[in-house]
């Protein structure tokens, strides 16, 4: 070993003091532990993604979560005892989420769960199903999940991916039956999830598919892709696993060659605050959303104006959905203890299975009632660039119900 | 204070340990380790678990970047080779726990031999990124070989058994993960006292010199990329019956880079660093989560509006490190030994 | 595929060749850092994704029009460069390049987090400043955004090339690449050709910024876009600027035609397969410096 210059070593003890104190910091902020719930309350625990590839979706989640415990609990709570939300950041890794479900179940009796990712989902649900003392849903409308025999504790608070695209198949049936579709995914376990249910409802609903494109989840230019569809000229481009590029990049380049496609989009990529900023380009944009958006003055949704009022800006698709998964939350447990029940899973998930035509407040915009894990309901919306924003078109649509 | 060090035989110069001090505070540390699991909740052992997995495979990569002085940002993707053999083994054969550890441990170490093929043409960065080029095409296989991987939606592993006792829990897991975990840094230290564990530092302070004291530079260099990739496979084994569901996403190339910062903040080419960088790297996160949970109380929403800062941090802290610590945690490690061996003389 | 369309072919290609400049651009900014300094600046990324939101500040923000908001974001790029280089790089000055390479992860995680405080971690489009009505060479289509991108960024690479033949201070940065110290003792100020190098660098990865900015819009996680050109300078040579071009040009024909003839998911892995091939016949890329080894 090298001994250090005497002519530096004054210095360098003192950055290395520095980093001393540091660590020494870090270890006492370690030893504390961070606040804990209180005895009788209702703990909703999340996993939420406040930073990396998913924090846009996070920050709304997490505020549509707060948002709505708030409004419970200025209303007295559920039968008098108050609802506490813990939320902790992920990043959107699963190794970091699972750590978070660690922390914040070992120290709180959590009956509701908040996951951020189909990833954690599913290495968490063994833990789940052995815990049986909450259930769980989260921003991952994966397919797989609508499962209630493997996922017994899990459910999603809208359809799953690919009753997204079976409302937007549906749509297109009965606006133009017969329609040629492309498809566009990324290739990710997001944009891969719906390829083969889809090809299956296409077939069904005797639409043919012209092209299949699937894009890397780095790609930047879609030129080639663009070149494809005009190749294969569909009649509507549905894309799915995007969350905004390269959509509109692929919109302009289509206009620019004169397709005349329909472009259609699932619930990550139909935020209207996201549209907007794209401007001209996005017109015409269509896709499936599962709720009402912030601005929606529809006379049957209090709920909404409820949020206005506390909140005058507007709030993304994310918001909504964090929101009614807390409202779905809080109403399991209002119906399992108005039932005389203990907050354990089964009963939880038995009384969200007794909602028959629930009415939302409005937040979605018929009355659900949850099939399997998911409330396979859905509306199509298109965006209007002189308004700057979504607009409905057409009914709610109930699948399985209204049509084949 | 240490007067000097009284050493008889030739062993005890040799020896791992050498000081009944170290042999001491070594003992507590084990015994305080066999204590954890009785004091900690889940939290804790879950994170204990994660870091020790992490020592495994963090140790691999020292053994090849450390001390062989061949860079690989391939490590995730031979833990994913481990994690899918071990999980396959488990769920098409039925075999057991242990055995299928070992199988992900040498069917990475083989597919770890194959990428290093080209490190005897290829050297430095150039190498890095051919070990990339290796994790993607491995990627590509997980995510498309469909029949075999379970494509995109990855495996579901049922949890771990030996002699029909369930181990599904970190708790339960932490017997399993905690000694492996030794046993590797063990054997990982051991090495460096043997023939071939001298030849990979041969190799990394000169290739060319190496060659010409006789060690056939293509052998040493392949030895070294299959063990390390024998850690990673380990590690990635644990992994599956760990987190129970393996995707290609479980292993990104973010997760390489994490490795090799562990490697470095650890301090390369040093056992302790291995398993102080891989503690450090895991560990950080968390405690900055900490933090931004003390705030709460006086911050409401702290947590959504600290959490960039916390992305932050953690990037000013790594390089923090390699501004004023180069040779990382391992050294300061270091020099608070000696501070105590030299006091009082030296204060 | 019905039969072999030539224009459709020819199309593909132009394409290719388009989103293979902005691949180049983004290489070009990796070349000049690690031919002065020897750094591997995995950072690359996350300068094109700050200086891409310059151009958004500045264009959207503060509302000027392109021609003011294109070089006060360059500016701010080249600013960026240097104050790394001084706060960041210098102290590490000596170290392995391993660890450098390491600061330069930490330096990347620092950025995005940076922008993720400033201007929220949403997705969003750069005001369009190129225009949206479509090139056609003879009979083929070309997107405007590409082709305006393949232009600019063969006339930067261009002008460094003449730059580096011509302009004493690019003589100065090619001295200091061949032999520091040599070139220490002619008289050339070898901490200020870092400094200048880097800086260069932040101006050539804001303008990559910009232009894939506004052909895929910007977010803060878009610096993986970096990592492309990774294998762009690995093929072309880690030191060589015309290797750049030409290691951008090959990886994004590579990428069009394999994403056309194969599918989207050959993408990476043909790039990959690409740069394992080059690296066994030329170990140092195609146009990158042998390094003799002697005793």
């Amino acid at each position: 070993m090298t001994m250090t210059p005497t002519t530096t070593r004054g210095q360098a003890l003192t950055r290395r003091q520095t980093l001393a104190a540091g660590i020494a910091g870090a270890g006492l902020l370690a030893g504390l532990s961070p606040v804990r719930a209180q005895a009788n309350e209702i703990v909703i625990g999340g996993s939420i993604p406040l930073t990396g590839v998913f924090a846009f979706a996070g920050v709304g989640i997490n505020d549509g979560i707060a948002d709505y415990v708030k409004i419970v609990n200025e209303a007295g709570g559920i039968q008098g005892r108050k609802v506490r939300y813990i939320p902790e950041d992920t990043g959107y890794k699963v190794d970091q989420s699972v750590a978070v479900f660690n922390k914040i179940t070992g120290s709180n009796p959590v009956s509701f769960y908040y996951s951020d990712s189909t990833g954690f989902a599913k290495t968490i649900n063994p833990e789940l199903n052995r815990k049986n003392s909450m259930i769980m849903a989260g921003a991952s409308f994966a397919s797989e999940l609508n499962n209630p025999k493997a996922y017994p504790n899990q459910f999603v608070a809208g359809p799953d991916y690919s009753e997204m695209i079976g409302v937007l198949l549906e749509y297109i049936a009965k606006t133009q039956p017969g329609a040629r579709l492309a498809l566009v995914n990324s290739d990710t376990e997001f944009g891969r999830d719906p390829v083969a249910a889809t090809e299956a409802m296409a077939a069904k609903l005797k639409l043919p598919i012209a092209v299949k494109i699937v894009t890397p989840p780095t790609s930047v230019d879609v030129s080639t892709e663009v070149l494809k569809l005009r190749r294969a000229n569909p009649d509507f481009t549905l894309f799915h696993g995007y969350i905004l590029a390269p959509l509109p990049e692929f919109m302009s380049q289509a206009k620019q060659l004169g397709l005349k496609t329909k472009f259609m989009g699932t619930f990550w990529s139909m935020d209207n605050s996201i549209w907007a900023r794209v401007g001209e380009p996005a017109d015409g944009f269509m896709g499936v959303m599962p709720y009402r958006y912030y601005y929606d003055e529809a006379p049957d949704a209090p709920m909404l104006q409820k949020i206005r009022a506390m909140r005058p800006e507007y709030q993304s698709t994310a918001y909504m959905q964090g929101f009614l998964t807390a409202m779905l939350f809080c109403e399991s447990a209002k119906r399992a203890l108005a039932a005389g029940q203990e907050l354990t899973a089964p009963n939880l998930k038995a009384a969200l299975n007794t909602l028959k035509d629930f009415d939302t407040g409005g937040i979605i915009g018929v009355p659900i009632t949850l099939s399997g894990n998911t409330i396979p309901v859905g509306r199509v919306y298109r965006y209007d660039a002189a308004a700057k924003r979504m607009i409905g078109e057409g009914d709610w649509i109930r699948l399985g119900k209204d049509a084949g | 204070m240490r007067i000097g060090a009284l050493k008889t035989s030739y062993a005890a110069d040799h020896a791992l340990f050498d000081t009944p001090v170290q042999r001491a505070w070594l003992g507590l540390g084990a015994a305080l380790l066999l204590a954890f699991p009785f004091v900690a909740d889940d939290y804790w052992l879950y994170l204990a678990c994660l870091v020790a997995i992490h020592v495994i495979a963090t140790t691999g990569l020292n053994i090849l970047t450390g001390f062989t002085g061949l860079v690989s940002l391939g490590h995730a993707a031979f833990m994913g080779v481990g994690a899918y053999t071990a999980a396959l083994m488990e769920i098409r054969l039925g075999a057991p726990f242990l055995l299928n550890l070992l199988g992900g441990g040498l069917m990475a170490a083989g597919v770890g031999v194959l990428v290093g093929l080209p490190s005897l043409r290829v050297k430095g960065l150039y190498l890095a990124i051919a070990t990339i080029a290796a994790s993607f095409i491995l990627h590509f296989v997980f995510q498309n070989w469909s029949t075999v991987t379970g494509g995109i939606a990855g495996l579901s592993v049922p949890p771990a058994r030996i002699l029909g006792i369930e181990l599904a829990r970190p708790a339960a897991l932490y017997w399993v993960i905690l000694p492996l975990a030794g046993l590797s840094v063990l054997a990982a230290a051991n090495l460096f006292r043997t023939r071939i564990g001298r030849a990979f530092i041969a190799i990394r302070d000169r290739d060319i010199s190496a060659e010409i004291l006789g060690i056939p530079l293509l052998r040493y260099k392949l030895m070294s990329f299959g063990l390390s990739a024998f850690y990673a496979g380990l590690a990635g084994g644990l992994f599956a019956y760990f987190f129970r569901s393996i995707t290609p996403e479980s292993f990104p190339l973010v997760y390489s880079i994490f490795f090799l910062a562990a490697v470095i903040v650890g301090g390369m080419g040093t056992i302790l660093g291995g398993i102080l960088g891989a503690a450090f790297m895991t560990m950080v996160p968390e405690v900055l989560k900490l933090g931004v949970g003390l705030a709460s109380p006086w911050l409401p929403n702290a947590v959504a509006i600290l959490s960039p800062v916390r992305t932050v941090v953690f990037g000013l802290l790594i390089i923090g490190f390699l501004i004023f610590e180069p040779h990382g945690l391992a050294e300061i490690w270091r020099r608070i030994r000696r501070f105590f061996h030299l006091w009082p003389f030296r204060t | 595929m019905e039969g072999f369309d030539p224009l459709f072919f020819a199309e593909v290609t132009l394409a290719g060749l388009g989103s293979g400049a902005l691949l180049a651009l983004t290489g070009l900014a990796f070349v000049l850092i690690y031919k002065a300094t020897r750094v591997v600046n995995l950072a690359i990324g996350e300068m094109l994704m700050v200086g891409a939101y310059l151009f958004f500040a500045f264009a959207a923000g503060l509302g000027l029009p392109a021609w003011g908001a294109i070089p006060l974001a360059l500016a701010g790029g080249g600013l960026l460069g240097a104050a790394i280089e001084r706060a960041i790089i210098r102290p590490m000055l000596g170290e392995s390049p391993i660890a450098i390479f390491m600061v330069t992860i930490g330096l990347g995680s620092v950025l995005v987090g940076l922008v993720e405080i400033v201007w929220s971690p949403n997705p969003t489009q750069l005001p369009d400043f190129i225009g949206a009505a479509p090139v056609f060479l003879g009979e083929a289509y070309v997107s405007r955004k590409i082709a305006v991108g393949f232009a600019v960024a063969c006339l930067v690479i261009a002008g460094f090339l003449l730059a580096f033949r011509t302009w004493r201070g690019g003589v100065a940065l090619r001295a200091t690449a061949a032999d520091q110290a040599a070139a220490y003792s002619c008289g050339i100020d070898v901490p200020a050709v870092f400094c200048a190098a880097w800086a260069l660098a932040g101006v050539a990865a804001a303008a990559a910024g910009i232009l894939v900015g506004a052909v895929g819009g910007i977010s803060p996680t878009m610096g993986v876009f970096g990592l492309s050109a990774l294998v762009v300078v690995i093929v072309g040579g880690l030191d060589s600027v015309a290797g750049a071009l030409v290691g951008g040009l090959v990886v994004g024909l590579l990428e069009a035609w394999s994403g056309t003839f194969l599918g989207g998911e050959y993408k990476i892995v043909a790039t990959f397969s690409l740069l394992l091939a080059v690296l066994v016949v030329r170990p140092y890329g195609l146009f990158g410096t042998a390094e003799i080894e002697r005793l």
